[in-house]
C-alpha cells in the first residue's frame, strides 16, 4: 500500500488549478482551553476539545489504555482558502492522513491512546504547533491520570514540529518518531527560495516572488507566480531534448542559450545549487533506453528531468511557505544579497554531473551570471524589520536528540531532502562518540564501563536498484509511487515499524536494536538502517 | 563541499577518538585478531566496478578478464598464504549512481575485502563521498584514473591511484612538444571536465608552460553528436594547426581522427594516454593513427623481449582464452600482479588495515611491469609517475622505436622538473609469482 503525506487532498489542486479569489483565514483569538468532552464509548472512547489558542483536538483512548499515548503532528497545510477549490483544514488529526483510521485502530488495539490537533494556524506553524502540543499533553494527562509515556510523532512540517517539541520539552516526552522533517526555517526557506529565485532569474524575470500585497490581492499575485512557474516547467520539459529555453527567459537566460548551453543544463544547475535530488520518481539516473543514448541518457538527460520532477513536487510548498512567512513576518524575511551561489556547487556535483552541465565552460558561464554584479539577476533584499522579527521570534531547531528518537526519510524526498536527517544523524554521532569517550574515561577510574545508550535510530526509505522505464521508442515512461522518492512516500507497514519502535523505546527507555525489530524493518520493505549512509547537508550549512 | 568535508572530519575524529580510547581501556586478552570481511582461511574476495557495457566500456571491459586470469593463475599455484582470490565484477556503465550502488553492494552484500581497479574520475569521486570509504576504512586500491585530486590523502585516506596524474602527463607532453616541434603551431582538443582541467594545469605557465595556437574544449558526450567533431576539425584547420594534441577519452579520439580524415586534415597527432589505443577498439582506424605519438608507462604489448609482457601474455592465453592481449589486458594483469604482492605483504592476518599498511610500507617496492616507479608510501597514494613516448606502428600498437628501447620520464603533480628516470624495474619473479 502506498500513501502520501499531503495533509489535504486539495493541496495538489493548488499546484495546478486555475486560481480564483482568495482570502486568508485569521488566527483565532486566545481563549481558555476546553476540557475534553468524551463520548464514553467502549472499547474506545473519543474525546474532543479546543486548546487555549483555538486548536481543535481529538483524543482516542481505548478501555485497555496502558498508559502510553501518541501525539501526532500533521504536515504543512495551506493557510489560504480558495472558495470552491481549496479550503484551509484545521481539523484535528491523529495519524498519517492516508492511513489514519487503520493506524488509530492499530494503536488502540495495543492499548495505546492517540491524540492530535489541527493546530491554531497552518502554513509555517512550528512555534504555534509546539505550544499547542505542549498544552495538549497537559490536557490529556489531566484527563487520563494513568498516563505514563508520551510519544510524539509527525511527518513533513509535523516532523519538524515533533523534533522541535522534543528539543524544547524533553521532559514531556518518552520518545519521538520524526518522519521526513522540515529543517529549521533558515535552512528550509533558503532551499525554497533558492529554487524559486534561480528559476525566476533565468527563466522568467516577471515572476514576483517577494513583496506580495497583503490579503487576497497578494494571494492572487502568489497564485499568478505559481502559474508562471508551472509554465516554466512545462516549457523545460518540452525542451529537454532540444535544449530550448522557455520563451519567457531573462536576457541572462537568453545569453546562456545563445552561448550553446541547453536549458536542461541550467535546470540541472538550479537543482544542484539548491540541493534538490537529481533522482526522482521516474528518473533513476542509472537506466538508459535500449538505444544509442544508453549512456548519454542517464548522464545528461535523466538528472535534469529528475530535477524537474522534484521541483514540481516542491513548488507548491515553496511558494505557500514563502508567502505565509512574508505574511507572518510582515515583510520579506529572506535575503540572498550576499549569497555566493558558485560555492553552492559541490566539487562532487561538478564532476558527477559534468556531462549534464555541458562541461566546465558551461558551468563557469552559468555561475558567472549569478554574480551579485549582474544587474539582470537582482538579488532579494530582505526587510530589516521582518528579518529581525524572524530571527527573534522563531525557534530554530538545533537537531539535538534529547529523547529516544526514530527518524525515517526517503532518499529523494523533494520537499525535505535527506540531508536534513543526515545532518542530525551526523551531529548525533559526534555527541554519541563524545559520550562514549567520557564513559571510557570514567571506566578508567572506576573499572566499570557503562556504555551510553544510543538515542537515535535513522531508518532510510530507499529506492529499488533501478526503476526508470522506457517505451519501445526509447522515450521515458512517467512513474508514480517509486519507493524512496516523492514526498513522504511511506507505506502503512513502514509507519508501523517506526511508531512501534518509538513506543518500544518509550516503554523500555531504549531504542530497539533487536533482531526482531530489524526483521520488521526488512519485512516492511524498502527500508534500511545504515549509519554510514551519506547525503549532503542542506546548502544553508555551507554558508 | 567544504561543509561536507568538515563534518566528515568532525564525525571521523570523534569516532576515532572514542575508538582509540576504547582500545586503550580494553583488557589485552580481548584484543585477539578478528576475522575480516572478505577474508576466510581459504579465500580472499575482491571487487571491481567499471563499465562493461556502453560507449565508455571500450577496452576497459577487458580489465576484469585479465585480472581474473592472473588471480586464477596465482590460485592454481597455491594462492596467497593458502587463500584463493576471487574477483566480483560489477558493471556500472560509467554511471556514477550505478557505481555507488555497485560499491555499496560489493561491500554490504558481496562482502569484499577491498575494491580494486575501479574506473573513472566521476565514479570514484561519487563513490568515495556517498559510500564514505575513508571513514569506514574500506580500501579502494589502484583506481584507474589520473585525476590528481585523488592524491589528497586526507580526502581519500583509503584510496590509491594507479595511473600517473593527468598533470604529470601534460607536463611530460609539454616538454616533448617543445623539444620535438619547436616553432610549430600546436593545438589541443581536451575534455571539458576534471580530466581536462588537470591537463590545463599541467600545461600552464607554472607547470609545462605550453602554449597552444588553438584550444577546443568538448563537453563529455558531445563527441558522439553528429557534426560536432567536424566543427572541432574546422577550427583546427582554420587555425593552421600543424601538431594536434588530443587529451580526451578513446571515443573522442576515434571521432576526431575520423572527422579529420574526412576533412583531409593531417597534422602530426599527439594522443594522450587515456584515449590513445583506438586501434584495439576499432581496427579500421589503424591506418589513420600510424605514426601518431602517444605515451605509456607500461612496456609495449608487442615488445618481444620484455619478460613481463611475455609472462602475462602466456597467462592470458591459458587463463583468459580467446581474449586478445592488448594494452588493457596488460594493465589489468599488472594490477592483479601488484594486488597479489599487497595481499602477501599484509601477512597471514589479513585485514583491511593491514592491506593498506602493506601498500604504504612496501608498495613502492612491488615488482611490476611499469617502466616508471610506483610512489606509494605513508604520505603518498600515487601510483606511477611518468611515461615514455612512442609511435603507433603499422599494426596500431604503440612502440618506443624499432629496438624497443624506452626512455621514460618522470615528474610530479606540482612544479617539479620533468626528468629522465633512473628507475630500474625489478625483475619478474620466477614463474610470475611474487615471493
Amino acid at each position: 500500500m502506498r500513501t502520501t503525506s499531503f495533509k489535504s487532498r486539495a493541496f495538489a489542486l493548488v499546484s495546478t488549478a486555475t486560481m480564483l479569489a482568495t482570502l486568508v483565514v485569521a488566527a483565532p483569538a486566545n481563549a481558555a482551553a476546553t476540557d475534553p468532552v468524551c463520548d464514553g464509548k467502549t472499547p474506545v472512547q473519543t474525546c474532543t476539545g479546543t486548546t487555549s489558542d483555538g486548536a481543535a483536538y481529538k483524543m482516542v483512548v481505548p478501555a485497555t489504555f496502558n498508559g502510553t499515548v501518541t501525539i501526532w503532528s500533521h504536515g504543512f497545510g495551506g493557510n489560504t482558502t480558495i472558495p470552491g477549490v481549496f479550503a484551509v483544514d484545521s481539523s484535528a488529526q491523529l495519524a498519517p492522513s492516508a492511513v489514519s483510521d487503520v493506524m488509530v485502530k492499530y494503536l488502540t488495539d495495543k492499548g495505546v491512546a492517540v491524540m492530535g490537533s489541527g493546530f491554531p494556524t497552518q502554513g509555517w506553524n512550528l512555534d504555534e504547533a509546539v505550544k499547542t502540543n505542549t498544552e495538549l499533553v497537559g490536557i490529556f494527562k489531566a484527563k487520563f491520570t494513568t498516563t505514563t509515556k508520551v510519544v510524539a510523532w509527525g511527518y513533513s512540517m509535523g516532523g519538524g514540529i515533533t523534533q522541535a517539541f522534543a528539543e524544547q520539552h524533553p521532559e514531556l516526552l518518552s520518545a519521538a518518531a520524526v518522519m521526513n522533517p522540515v529543517d529549521a526555517w533558515s535552512s528550509q526557506s533558503k532551499y525554497f527560495i533558492d529554487l524559486l529565485w534561480l528559476m525566476k532569474t533565468w527563466f522568467d524575470p516577471s515572476i514576483k516572488l517577494t513583496g506580495y500585497a497583503a490579503g487576497a490581492a497578494g494571494d492572487m499575485q502568489m497564485l499568478g507566480d505559481l502559474q508562471k512557474y508551472t509554465a516554466i516547467l512545462t516549457a523545460l520539459k518540452a525542451g529537454v531534448a532540444s535544449g530550448a529555453w522557455p520563451t519567457t527567459s531573462s536576457a541572462t537566460g537568453k545569453a546562456l542559450q545563445a552561448g550553446g548551453i541547453p536549458s536542461r543544463s541550467a535546470l540541472l544547475m538550479i537543482g544542484r545549487l539548491a540541493g534538490i535530488s537529481a533522482q526522482s520518481t521516474s528518473f533513476d539516473g542509472i537506466t538508459g533506453p535500449a538505444t544509442s543514448a544508453f549512456t548519454a541518457w542517464p548522464l545528461a538527460y535523466a538528472p535534469a528531468l529528475a530535477t524537474l520532477e522534484n521541483i514540481a513536487g516542491v513548488l507548491g510548498y515553496s511558494l505557500l511557505g514563502a508567502r505565509d512567512m512574508q505574511n507572518k513576518m510582515g515583510g520579506i524575511s529572506f535575503d540572498n544579497q550576499k549569497t555566493d551561489y558558485s560555492k553552492q556547487l559541490s566539487d562532487e556535483d561538478r564532476t558527477v554531473y559534468n556531462a549534464g552541465f555541458s562541461g566546465n565552460t558551461a558551468i563557469a558561464g552559468m555561475l558567472q551570471t549569478l554574480s551579485p554584479l549582474n544587474p539582470d539577476a537582482p538579488r532579494i533584499k530582505g526587510d530589516a524589520a521582518a528579518l529581525a522579527k524572524s530571527a527573534s521570534t522563531m525557534y530554530e531547531s538545533t537537531g539535538k536528540i534529547k529523547v529516544p528518537t526514530v527518524m525515517m526519510i526517503g532518499q529523494h524526498d523533494p520537499v525535505e531532502p535527506a540531508g536534513i536527517v543526515q545532518r542530525m544523524s551526523d551531529l548525533y554521532e559526534v555527541d554519541f562518540a563524545a559520550a562514549k569517550a567520557a564513559a571510557m574515561k570514567s571506566a578508567q577510574k572506576s573499572g566499570a564501563y557503562i556504555a551510553p545508550v544510543r538515542k537515535l535510530q535513522v531508518i532510510w526509505s530507499v529506492t529499488p536498484k533501478a526503476w526508470s522505464k522506457f517505451d519501445a521508442d526509447g522515450g521515458p515512461i512517467s512513474l508514480s509511487g517509486t519507493p524512496g522518492t516523492g514526498h513522504a512516500n511511506f507505506t502503512l507497514a513502514q509507519y508501523k515499524v517506526v511508531i512501534d519502535a518509538a513506543i518500544d523505546a518509550a516503554i523500555t527507555g531504549n531504542l530497539p536494536w533487536t533482531g526482531a525489530h530489524l526483521s520488521k524493518i526488512t519485512k516492511a520493505k524498502g527500508l534500511k538502517v545504515d549509519r554510514d549512509t551519506l547525503y549532503p547537508w542542506m546548502k544553508y550549512y555551507n554558508n | 563541499m567544504i561543509r561536507t568535508t568538515r563534518r566528515k572530519l568532525l564525525v571521523a575524529s570523534a569516532v576515532m577518538a572514542a575508538t582509540a580510547l576504547s582500545l586503550s581501556v580494553m583488557p589485552a586478552q580481548a584484543m585477539s585478531p578478528r576475522s575480516e570481511v572478505g577474508v576466510t582461511s581459504t579465500a580472499i574476495k575482491l571487487g571491481i566496478t567499471l563499465p562493461m557495457t556502453g560507449s565508455a566500456s571500450y577496452g576497459y571491459n577487458q580489465l576484469p578478464g585479465a585480472m581474473k586470469a592472473y588471480f586464477d593463475y596465482v590460485n592454481a599455484n597455491g594462492g596467497v598464504n593458502g587463500r584463493k582470490i576471487s574477483l566480483v565484477v560489477k558493471n556500472d556503465g560509467y554511471l556514477p549512481k550505478q557505481a555507488i550502488q555497485n560499491t555499496q553492494d560489493l561491500i554490504a552484500k558481496d562482502k569484499v575485502l577491498a575494491v580494486i581497479g575501479a574506473l573513472g574520475t566521476a565514479n570514484n569521486k561519487a563513490v568515495a563521498s556517498a559510500v564514505n570509504l575513508g571513514r569506514r576504512g574500506i580500501p579502494s586500491l589502484f583506481i584507474n584514473t589520473g585525476f590528481s585530486g585523488f592524491n589528497d590523502r586526507k580526502a581519500y585516506p583509503t584510496s590509491s591511484t594507479l595511473l600517473p596524474s593527468y598533470i604529470m602527463e601534460a607536463k611530460l607532453m609539454s616538454k616533448y612538444l617543445k623539444e620535438t616541434y619547436p616553432g610549430k603551431k600546436v593545438c589541443m582538443l581536451y575534455q571539458d571536465d576534471d580530466f581536462g582541467d588537470d591537463a590545463l594545469v599541467g600545461f600552464d605557465k607554472s607547470h609545462g608552460n605550453m602554449d597552444f595556437a588553438v584550444k577546443v574544449a568538448y563537453p563529455s558526450l558531445s563527441q558522439g553528436v553528429a557534426g560536432v567533431p567536424d566543427s572541432w576539425i574546422a577550427k583546427f584547420k582554420a587555425g593552421g594547426c600543424e601538431v594536434q594534441v588530443v587529451f580526451g577519452v578513446a571515443s573522442a579520439t576515434l571521432y576526431t581522427i575520423l572527422a579529420a580524415a574526412k576533412a583531409q586534415y593531417a597534422p602530426k597527432w599527439i594522443l594522450g594516454s587515456v584515449g590513445a589505443d583506438i586501434g584495439s577498439i576499432n581496427p579500421a582506424t589503424v591506418p589513420y593513427i600510424i605514426g601518431a605519438t602517444s605515451m605509456s608507462f607500461m612496456p609495449s604489448v608487442v615488445d618481444p623481449k620484455d619478460e613481463y609482457v611475455a609472462k602475462f601474455k602466456e597467462i592470458n592465453t591459458t587463463y583468459n582464452p580467446g581474449a586478445k592481449f592488448n594494452s588493457w589486458a596488460l594493465i589489468g594483469m599488472n594490477t592483479a600482479f601488484v594486488a597479489v604482492q599487497a595481499l602477501k605483504a599484509a601477512g597471514k592476518d589479513l585485514t583491511r588495515m593491514s592491506l593498506l599498511a602493506a601498500i604504504d610500507n612496501n608498495g613502492s617496492k612491488f615488482a611490476n611491469a611499469g617502466l616508471v616507479p610506483l610512489n606509494y608510501s605513508k604520505t603518498s597514494n600515487v601510483g606511477f609517475n611518468g611515461y615514455w613516448f612512442g609511435t603507433f606502428n603499422k599494426t596500431g600498437d604503440l612502440v618506443p622505436n624499432d629496438t624497443f628501447t624506452y626512455t621514460p620520464y618522470t615528474t610530479d603533480s606540482g612544479t617539479g622538473d620533468v626528468v629522465k628516470t633512473t628507475y630500474v624495474r625489478p625483475a619478474m619473479p620466477a614463474k610470475g609469482l611474487p615471493n
